[in-house]
């Protein structure tokens, strides 16, 4: 026992443990070292809580650009850019009328960098909400929604709801002119039922029309209730639901065997050209147990990993690709482009016109023939339809490939000249010459909620969509009939809704011709 | 970064700060603001412009840093926008003087200033302008300036006086004056050892201290925006417009007319720029030119006048305030039922009267719009009695533009109809000769009448008597009061100055009616009144 020689030991390992700190820390963060071989990129991945929702291994058919043109990351990409956007603004914003007006003010002129972090928010939940429906569009035409990813397609579905739930509760919270009026027209299309209650005289017994509007609103007309509630939606309940509903939905990406691609895909890819990183550099030292007590195509069952290439890098630089595009272009919008201000919300002067959020401008436009058609019967039956339609069609031919299926191309492109034609034809006849209410002033209301452009395009979609399965033998030439005419009726409906409808949602060629109030 | 480095080195108002200095140097380059939750009031205009902020008079660099003149409410303390509207949260030029889109209160343009006292306070007793400029010179022809300050002026101290100086009369309508001051005066001006007050001071007549104590209701520090009022009890405005519950129904209430909204005007019509000012400006030219269909009558009014008008409509803001910020003045019209005008005849004329019948009553004749009726007229007042003047103003033309001003809870007190009608009686000085027949004398055959009534007075007073450009006479109100001799004397001798023409005279152009004629004329009008139950 020498104790005068111990102190200096213990500091200098005292100080050698301090020097080595940071090393240590980051490599029990992650714990498996620099990924540079086949191991340690895979237990990059599954030795992290956020990564390992992706499978280890990816095929090369996912990382074709054209697989997925990267609009389900972009989604997921505005999403995270408005959550951080959001929470930030969440410190300045008060969900109270005047208040929030305000603080909207303080956000604008005097928070450091509020406004553009403002812009960058408001820009991002719209790129959200486009990109959401382009990925819709893509899973459709490469009819990835079919076997084993039905599930996924629907839970895609209830994505693309909360997503419109999100934005449009955001629009409210500004409490200036345009989002009040806004959300007075969103909830009297909840309230829209009344328009058949009211017509078959039930209402005051059974009226599901005014318990929507009242649900939404807690209120008779949007006040504060309406406000917080839109506020708690748009900063909790809704992005808890969101969040929940993407882990799901990613998750099953993984479980259903990576994306959709065609059966001969491997075929079709050809051998790596040279030079891509090594399939495999070390020979598997296990064999996959699991297989034995998990029934199912996960990836490396019944499969061959040749044409499969470690997500990590290939994948990974992949969406931080895209993400960083994302944040280019929202960056790039909210630099040039201010959100919208408009005046203190004012109750006694309406906007006019006063319109919704863009996206449902085109069910406005229906909304002006039959509230409850355009606003709660088509969308009712276009979510219907689209949540079916991986049950209906059950074939197998074209999967993973644009527009695939009998028909293919051709079809489509056939299919959006009746469904262009057809919606600008009945919109030309309807700004025209009017509608039933101006033939026929006194005709009963439920023959106009029957009768009116919307029922009458969705049933010339559907006869339409009939045919085509008739023709081709194929419930997909159906669905990709029908799918094409809805996406054709919904961008000419909202390009008229966004800029050819004026004061009194009256037909203007240009803002220039409105009258002056 | 851009967007960081945009926040931090290029804003205005930091470059602003950057080379202000103040007594004790440099000054602390931060946002600045004033706030005052009792106005409702955060207002950031002190960041730019630093002097007007609590303690920093001092500071000196640019133009815009001059001190605000003195005042009585410190902008320190009740901040800018109160006064001056615009948008006190902004902090860039364009944005806080409120010149934007989607910004309803623009800042009042500099010449309007005095508008924005409108904010919060309404001067009471201000009498109409012919009135008011009598009191103004009353008080400089008695040289009261000599002692006393108005606004800045006068107060003089008198060479050999040693410090003799009155009081400052700029307010003396808002807090109130010694009502005994001119016995005091009187007193003072016998025992003064001092020769200045028996240089300044000299008896004075009682019709001129009647306009001095006048003029000193109309004091309330803010003589532009008193003289713009006068204007406004001058052209009538009242007579259809309503401001604060008191006045006509037939134009829009202007109780706010100076807040409205740029953004929701239309200036489709309007010459020159698209402001509020302009606008209102260029509508009082010509009221029909602006807005299509309007029934306002073109007063045919000067520059200056219209000038006047567009600074008080401006001043028409009378915002929502806390009651500890209510001032006394509007508390008094409010709470106590004191008129914002004054109640002598001429100004009650000119309030209420003079936008249709003229601002001499000769009535108004204005393109698209049915002629008003010159009412004072000689030959009108000399066949009309008092009560007959005062009926007609308490209970209107029921049908025509004429409102029953006794009756409505916003129109004129009786002892307002009183000083209205003997103000008319001195317009043409004419006193009523009284009738010694009863009111209803006429005993003729209606159905002759009725043909001549059809040939003679259809043309202009309407098949049914229903007006058209003359006056309706199947008026209920007009047939109670008017007598048969008023009926008979009106269409015998006429008016002159008017279309309507005697048809006892001789003329070569139109039919003349016998006097037995005329009585059946009278008759047939008579068939109009319905018999009181």
């Amino acid at each position: 026992m020498t104790p005068a020689e111990k102190p200096p030991d213990g500091l200098r390992e005292f100080a050698e443990n301090l020097k080595a700190a940071p090393r240590h820390i980051y490599e029990t963060a992650f714990r498996g070292g620099t990924p540079a071989t086949d191991r340690t990129r895979s237990t990059f991945i599954f030795g992290n809580v956020f990564l390992h929702l992706h499978s280890v291994r990816v095929h090369r058919w996912t990382l074709r650009w054209s697989t997925t043109m990267g609009l389900g990351i972009m989604t997921t990409s505005a999403f995270l850019i408005t959550l951080i956007t959001g929470v930030m603004l969440m410190f300045y914003y008060k969900p109270f009328p005047e208040a929030a007006y305000d603080s909207m003010k303080d956000i604008h002129f005097v928070v450091p960098t509020g406004r553009f972090i403002r812009n960058i928010h408001r820009w991002a939940a719209n790129v959200m909400v486009v990109a959401v429906i382009l990925h819709m569009t893509r899973a459709f035409y490469t009819a990835s929604y079919r076997k084993p990813r039905e599930y996924n397609w629907l839970i895609g579905l209830g994505l693309l709801v909360v997503t419109l739930g999100l934005s449009f509760t955001g629009y409210l919270l500004p409490w200036d002119q345009l989002a009040y009026w806004a959300i007075t027209i969103g909830s009297n299309i909840a309230q829209s039922p009344r328009e058949v209650t009211d017509a078959i005289g039930i209402t005051q017994w059974f009226d599901p029309g005014g318990i929507q509007k009242l649900l939404l609103l807690g209120s008779d007309v949007v006040g504060p209730e309406a406000l917080i509630r839109f506020y708690l939606l748009h900063v909790m309940l809704l992005p808890l639901a969101l969040a929940a509903l993407m882990g799901v939905h990613f998750w099953r990406i993984r479980k259903d065997g990576g994306l959709a691609r065609p059966a001969d895909a491997d075929a079709r890819l050809g051998p790596p050209p040279a030079g891509t990183y090594p399939i495999f550099t070390e020979a598997p030292q296990r064999t996959y147990q699991l297989a034995a007590i998990v029934k199912g195509r996960t990836p490396a069952v019944n499969n061959g990993p040749e044409n499969t290439v470690p997500s990590m890098p290939h994948l990974f630089y992949a969406e931080l690709g895209v993400f960083m595009l994302t944040v280019l272009i929202c960056l790039a919008l909210a630099l040039v482009s201010d959100a919208p201000l408009k005046e203190l919300a004012n109750p006694n002067v309406p906007e006019n016109p006063a319109k919704a959020p863009w996206y449902f401008l085109g069910l406005q436009e229906l909304v002006s023939f039959s509230a409850f058609m355009g606003g709660i019967g088509v969308p009712a039956i276009v979510l219907l339809g689209l949540g079916l339609i991986p049950y209906l069609d059950r074939e197998k031919e074209g999967t993973g490939q644009w527009f695939g299926g009998p028909g293919g191309w051709p079809l489509v492109r056939r299919s959006i000249f009746v469904g262009l034609g057809s919606t600008l034809l009945v919109e030309t006849l309807v700004i025209r010459f009017g509608w039933l209410r101006e033939w026929f002033p006194h005709i009963p209301q439920l023959i106009i909620t029957a009768i009116n452009p919307a029922t009458i395009l969705t049933t010339v979609y559907a006869l339409y969509s009939l045919w085509l399965i008739r023709r081709h033998h194929s419930t997909r030439a159906g669905a990709m009939g029908l799918f094409t005419c809805f996406l054709c009726g919904f961008l000419v409906l909202t390009i008229i809704g966004t800029y050819f409808r004026g004061p009194n949602w009256v037909f203007y060629w240009s803002p220039g011709d409105w009258p002056k109030h | 970064m851009v967007s960081a480095v945009d926040e931090h080195f290029l804003k205005e108002w930091r470059r602003i700060q950057n080379v202000a200095v103040s007594d004790e140097g440099p000054v602390e380059v931060r946002l600045r603001q004033v706030i005052n939750p009792g106005l409702k009031v955060t207002d950031r205009c002190v960041s730019c412009h630093i002097t007007m902020g609590a303690g920093e008079g001092s500071v000196r660099g640019a133009k815009l840093l001059a001190p605000h003149k003195p005042v009585f409410h410190d902008p320190a303390e009740y901040g800018c926008t109160v006064c001056h509207g615009g948008q006190g949260l902004a902090t860039e030029k364009a944005e806080s003087h409120g010149d934007v889109h989607f910004w309803p209160e623009p800042m009042l343009p500099a010449r309007y200033s005095y508008a924005g006292c409108g904010t919060c306070h309404a001067p009471l007793n201000v009498p109409s302008r012919e009135p008011y400029q009598r009191a103004v010179s009353a008080f400089e022809r008695l040289d009261c300036y000599a002692c006393h300050r108005v606004e800045g002026r006068g107060g003089t101290i008198r060479p050999d006086g040693g410090g003799m100086e009155g009081p400052d009369l700029s307010k003396a309508g808002l807090t109130g004056y010694d009502r005994e001051w001119y016995p005091k005066h009187v007193e003072k001006m016998q025992k003064a050892p001092l020769k200045a007050w028996k240089m300044s001071f000299s008896t004075i007549l009682d019709e001129d201290r009647a306009l001095l104590d006048a003029y000193l209701a109309t004091c309330v520090g803010a003589s532009r925006l008193v003289e713009a009022k006068a204007m406004f009890h001058t052209a009538g405005c009242l007579g259809c417009h309503k401001v604060s519950g008191v006045g006509g129904d037939s134009g829009p209430d202007l109780s706010r007319a100076g807040y409205k909204d740029p953004g929701l005007t239309d200036f489709s019509h309007v010459n020159g720029p698209a402001t509020l000012a302009n606008w209102q400006a260029e509508h009082l030219r010509s009221p029909l030119s602006i807005v299509v269909g309007s029934q306002m009558p073109s007063l045919g009014m000067s520059d200056r006048d219209i000038e006047q008008l567009v600074l008080y409509t401006l001043s028409l803001r009378r915002r929502e305030l806390p009651i500890s910020y209510v001032p006394k003045d509007r508390m008094r019209a409010l709470r106590f039922g004191e008129r914002e005008f004054a109640v002598d005849g001429a100004t009650v004329y000119g309030t209420f009267c003079a936008g249709c019948h003229g601002l001499a009553g000769s009535g108004v004749r204005s393109a698209g719009l049915a002629s008003f009726p010159s009412i004072a007229n000689p030959d009108l007042l000399e066949r009309v009695s008092d009560e007959f003047l005062a009926n007609t103003i308490r209970h209107g033309r029921p049908g025509r533009r004429m409102p029953a001003w006794g009756d409505m809870e916003s129109g004129i007190r009786p002892e307002e109809i009183r000083a209205v009608v003997t103000y008319l009686r001195s317009l043409s000085g004419v006193t009523h000769k009284p009738e010694s027949v009863p009111p209803r004398w006429v005993k003729a055959d209606s159905a002759s009448g009725k043909a001549l009534f059809a040939s003679a007075c259809a043309g202009c007073h309407g098949a049914q008597g229903e007006g058209g450009e003359a006056p309706a006479l199947n008026n209920q109100v007009l047939l109670a009061s008017a007598t048969d001799t008023y009926l008979v004397e009106t269409i015998g001798r006429g008016r002159r100055g008017t279309v309507m023409q005697g048809f006892l005279d001789p003329s070569p152009a139109r039919r003349t009616l016998a006097g037995t004629e005329i009585e059946s004329v009278v008759a047939f009008i008579r068939t109009w009144e319905k018999k009181q139950p």
